[in-house]
């Protein structure tokens, strides 16, 4: 098992690297740098402000000064934003988009299993037939429909009370954030329901759930003890990358909803070529990515031991 | 007469399917007593399983029903009913292994814990008790090393060790009758032989009565006191071991063991099949099921459906030769007592 954990982490490791070395390497073919704003600048200033961020060394050179700041946790200063540290941007943004994320992970995974088994226990019944219907719309419409609408939905509501049942924009409380993450998980939602289906489908016909009955369990206890954990099995398998998805993927939920996450940053860096915050804010996505997809493949050796030996 | 352990009576069972209503069993009757062993042979899709999986409530319904007939634990109702005066009848009363030792375990749940849930269950024992208690059984059916093994998990298993395990499983509240559905189908011989000693000396041991669900020949041999032969969903013959094996008064029954393998050279070289296949179950014949089959059949044969005659003492066949009016005489077939001489 500890070797197989270590194993997991160099890889990971591994992985960060590469992912390092492919922004860093795609960012500089992007025509243009940091400094080529609309502002003209003259070809002096140009030279100073390079000699100053050392853009003019060879760019293996400056390679090896990045990956050497990385190893010392030191992911430089913005080019664009006036003394802000990378480090500073991740460290105030990065929580907000982590629990948007992770909020919006657990409302998929624990809906898409709790309704992809009540399809499965209800199939070709009415609860099914609605459930799946609403699945496709899930699966189908893009989150920034879902964001307007859940907003627009938010606002009428509050109109209707006459006070505020949930803020309609904005971050701080609990309530800023369960629609916003409501909304973001609603696509793995719907994937995790109809994944869930089908296995708890496969699984209620297995031979061991026809042992489970002869020994004359009640029904509750074969659902969580034998049906439940192996159905599950796929979806966590799918949890690590949708959990990846939906961090990285919340840039538009996070702009309709105002949310001060990560997303914003990130997107701007790179309309703005701002190297240090291109390759900080990818290399920290990446490492949490990674960080996640370990965590899941040791979850699902815990639930499996089938894996655990391997 | 006393009241048997297990008398099942008349057990039809229909599946709605998309091609139309399958009769599956088309009225079943056997009984068994305490400690003894009752086979249940025929071809695959005759109904023998059905019958086994409607009495202990396993069949799914919808498809499944079970449109008539009932099946009596010590006098008392089992169909439909999950538990006799406080007591489970799936899993305490009845125990059942099945074919495929393999697929028949959960695969994420320890061996120890599977055989310690009815306990849990049925018997009110703490987590720790029924751990204790589950090593004790897969000691009993010698799994060597059964504490280490009661944490170990079905992959880590061999199916001749994976079908010990479902054994103690099933025998763990000690019941009065145990399934065994095809226990030895999917094993290698060497193996399929300790099993059924295993089978046999816990029989001993325990009182329990068997019903052994085969379509080995050999097996039923070896191991039952009586045999019911089934097919297309009817019992055509009945009777103690001797009478059915040495006596066989149904041509079926002599079909079966004429198409059973020899594994001597001289006496035969191939296999001698029954020629034909099984009657449709969506609209089974009006007359007897195996009278498209089977090479005395008569006239009469096609147009009623053979009723039980009795040829022995105990020993019935459904067969018109069984008839006292019946006027062929094949040889190979015991005709019952009817003024022949």
């Amino acid at each position: 098992m500890w070797q197989y954990t270590l194993k997991r982490i160099f890889q990971g490791i591994i992985t960060i690297w590469f992912i390092a070395t492919a922004t860093f390497v795609a960012m500089h073919s992007v025509p243009g740098d940091p400094l080529s704003s609309e502002r003209a600048t003259t070809p002096a200033i140009r030279a100073n402000l390079e000699e100053r961020y050392g853009l003019n060394k060879p760019i293996l050179e400056q390679y090896v000064l990045y990956i050497g700041s990385f190893l010392k946790g030191d992911f430089g200063i913005s080019f664009t934003q006036r003394n802000r540290q990378v480090n500073d941007i991740i460290r105030e943004h990065f929580p907000v988009s982590a629990t948007l994320g992770i909020l919006a992970v657990t409302f998929a995974a624990l809906g898409g299993v709790l309704f992809g088994a009540l399809t499965a226990l209800y199939r070709n019944r009415l609860p099914d037939t609605i459930i799946m219907f609403l699945v496709i719309l899930g699966i189908s419409v893009p989150s920034f429909v879902f964001a307007a609408l859940g907003q627009l939905l938010l606002v009428n509501i509050n109109n209707l009370l006459g006070f505020s049942l949930l803020p309609v924009a904005g971050w701080g409380t609990v309530g800023h954030m369960l629609i916003p993450a409501l909304v973001l998980g609603m696509s793995t939602m719907a994937y995790v329901t109809r994944l869930m289906r089908s296995s708890m489908l496969e699984i209620i016909h297995s031979d061991y759930i026809r042992t489970a009955k002869a020994k004359g369990l009640p029904a509750a206890r074969i659902f969580t003890r034998h049906e439940l954990r192996n159905a599950i099995l796929p979806v966590v398998t799918v949890l690590g990358p949708a959990i990846a998805t939906i961090t990285t993927g919340g840039f538009v939920v996070e702009l309709v909803f105002a949310i001060p996450g990560l997303g914003r940053f990130f997107v701007q860096a790179v309309q703005q070529l701002d190297y240090t915050v291109i390759m900080g804010t990818t290399v920290f996505y990446g490492a949490f990515l990674v960080t996640m997809v370990i965590l899941v493949d040791l979850l699902y050796g815990w639930i499996d031991p089938r894996v655990r030996v391997q | 007469m006393t009241t048997p352990l297990l008398q099942v009576s008349d057990l039809h069972v229909e599946f709605d399917t998309y091609g139309g209503t399958v009769k599956a069993v088309r009225g079943v009757d056997f009984s068994i007593e305490a400690g003894r062993t009752l086979a249940i042979v025929g071809e695959s899709g005759c109904g023998k399983s059905v019958t086994v999986q409607a009495m202990m409530g396993l069949i799914p319904m919808p498809p499944g029903r079970i449109t008539r007939g009932e099946a009596r634990l010590r006098g008392e109702n089992i169909l439909g009913v999950s538990s006799l005066g406080g007591r489970e009848v799936r899993g305490a009363e009845i125990g059942m292994i099945f074919q495929d030792p393999m697929s028949s375990l959960n695969p994420t749940m320890s061996i120890g814990d599977q055989i310690a849930e009815p306990l849990i269950v049925h018997r009110g024992y703490s987590q720790a008790q029924a751990r204790a208690r589950a090593v004790a059984l897969l000691d009993m059916v010698r799994i060597p090393e059964a504490s280490r093994r009661a944490r170990q998990y079905p992959f880590e298993f061999s199916g001749g060790m994976l079908q010990r395990a479902m054994i103690a499983m099933a025998i763990s509240c000690k019941p009065t009758l145990l399934i065994a559905d095809e226990p030895t189908t999917a094993l290698d011989v060497t193996i399929q032989a300790q099993i059924l000693d295993l089978l046999r000396d816990l029989q001993n041991e325990t009182g329990m009565a068997l019903i052994l669900i085969t379509h080995d020949l050999g097996v039923v041999a070896r191991m039952a006191d009586e045999v019911a032969v089934m097919y297309a969903g009817r019992i055509v013959e009945y009777g103690s071991v001797e009478d059915v094996f040495y006596r066989s008064s149904h041509p079926y029954t002599v079909g079966l063991k004429a198409a059973m393998p020899s594994n001597d050279p001289e006496r035969q070289h191939e296999l001698r099949p029954i020629e034909g296949s099984p009657p449709d179950l969506f609209s089974p014949p009006v007359g007897c099921a195996y009278a498209a089959r089977c090479p005395h059949s008569m006239q009469i044969c096609r147009q009623q459906p053979a009723g039980l005659f009795g040829v022995g003492e105990a020993h019935l066949a459904r067969c018109w030769l069984q008839h006292p009016a019946s006027p062929h005489r094949p040889a190979g077939l015991t005709l019952g007592g009817h003024g022949h001489e």
